[in-house]
């Protein structure tokens, strides 16, 4: 399993490291110095930009040499470190086009075991017109697969999406059911009309469930819990499907603690149908994105819970 | 996994059984919100809670198929209802743990060679 992540995730990076160029992997502020330079020159400027070489160039740009921080080291051992570069420099420099495509830069790099490539205009010119590091490469593949990543996850929101046309004929439309009482018989048939209604529209499978879960918890909470009430569900002007329970009462007279987990007040008879397991409420306001609670000891509990939707435009 | 197969290996007696779906979750629980929260879609749910509220759960979690255990007495109505919705229902003597044990190590074995 593990394998076959790896080989995926490689084959992504495989063609992307033959479909990005050179020149758009490479950094074009270039820092280069002329064959008069003193290898303590380019020391302090290695030291200061934290780099490990400089390419040498002449007047027209055109690549003569190269100078490492091997060779800055050697020209220390060696005592020549304030002389010229020109007689100790590299001067067999590989190169590569900013026109090819980066595989050609790791192909140079790991063949001649450097850590950077100075980048020519074309194929035939010397002319010098970046640098390329394999920390280069990978920034850019970095960037890639994030910009893939990112696409795909656009995609994927834009797949969960109703068109705009649809909600606006549903924003009249309004679901009202009434639940009564203690009628455990009958008590989910409003959640499964729901349920039915949002697939209908072609809402993303997820959200219909969430939507469905809400509607069926409120109503079992009617049922159980109070003397009756109502479930009315519709889709508001900001695109949310905003499902509103209410009922005649007793009232909650402690709403904290009628949303703390494993906290009921169901009898015995309702527990042994297995409900009031004090997960209801907490439920509802895990599954919805706004949630809304009030409650009067006189006329009875309001819940108002949105669920996004999720428009296309 | 087919449903049938486990239907077979587990010996479940069969209440409703329409289209031989694919089933490739399980969840076991009697708490209505438990399940409401927690089984994923696809599922075969494992139960003593035989009433046509059950069903009502399966529908809007996408269960597809509920096996009630130790013989639990299924109401006609329950059965109407779980025909009209197109959820299998199933029947054993067995226990809860002993058939999600079952159908659990039948759905990893399968999952394995796969």
């Amino acid at each position: 399993m593990k394998n076959r992540f790896s080989k995926e995730k490689i084959t992504l990076v495989n063609e992307l490291i033959y479909e990005i160029k050179i020149k758009d992997a490479m950094t074009r502020q270039l820092i280069f110095f002329d064959k008069n330079a003193t290898f303590r020159e380019i020391q302090l400027k290695l030291k200061a930009k934290k780099i490990s070489g400089v390419p040498i160039l002449n007047k027209m740009k055109d690549i003569i040499g190269i100078v490492s921080i091997d060779d800055v080291i050697s020209a220390f051992d060696k005592n020549y470190v304030d002389q010229r570069i020109a007689d100790y420099m590299t001067k067999k420099v590989f190169t590569v086009p900013q026109n090819f495509s980066i595989i050609s830069a790791i192909h140079e790099l790991e063949k001649h075991k450097i850590g950077r490539l100075p980048v020519t205009e074309s194929p035939n010119s010397k002319k010098i017109v970046g640098i390329i590091t394999i920390s280069d490469i990978l920034n850019r593949l970095l960037i890639e697969t994030q910009t893939i990543a990112e696409k795909i996850e656009e995609e994927e929101i834009k797949k969960y999406q109703l068109p705009e046309d649809l909600i606006k004929n549903s924003l009249k439309k309004v679901l009202k059911f009434d639940v009564k009482g203690d009628d455990f018989d009958n008590a989910g048939q409003a959640a499964s009309t729901i349920k039915k209604y949002f697939k209908g529209l072609g809402a993303d499978k997820d959200i219909t469930r969430r939507i469905a879960i809400i509607c069926y918890e409120a109503e079992m909470n009617i049922c159980l819990h109070s003397l009756g009430g109502t479930i009315v569900v519709k889709i508001d002007e900001n695109q949310n499907a905003m499902i509103c329970a209410h009922d005649k009462g007793p009232g909650i007279p402690d709403i904290d603690l009628a949303l703390t987990p494993g906290y009921t007040t169901a009898s015995e008879k309702i527990r042994a149908l297995g409900f009031g397991a004090g997960m209801g409420l907490p439920n509802i306001k895990n599954f919805a994105d706004e949630f809304e609670l009030k409650s009067s000891l006189i006329s009875g509990t309001e819940l108002i819970a949105k669920v996004k939707l999720g428009v296309k435009k | 996994m087919k449903l049938s197969k486990i239907v077979d290996v587990c010996h479940l007696e069969k209440i409703v059984f329409g289209t031989d779906c694919e089933i490739s979750n399980g969840y076991c629980g009697d708490l209505m919100s438990d399940v409401m929260a927690n089984a994923r879609t696809n599922s075969i749910w494992i139960t003593i809670q035989a009433h046509k509220n059950s069903i009502a759960v399966a529908i809007i979690k996408d269960i597809k198929a509920i096996v009630f255990t130790n013989n639990v007495p299924v109401s006609q109505e329950m059965i109407d209802k779980a025909e009209e919705e197109e959820i299998a229902i199933f029947i054993t003597g067995k226990d809860s743990f002993t058939v999600s044990g079952e159908i659990y190590s039948l759905m990893e074995d399968k999952t394995a060679k796969d």
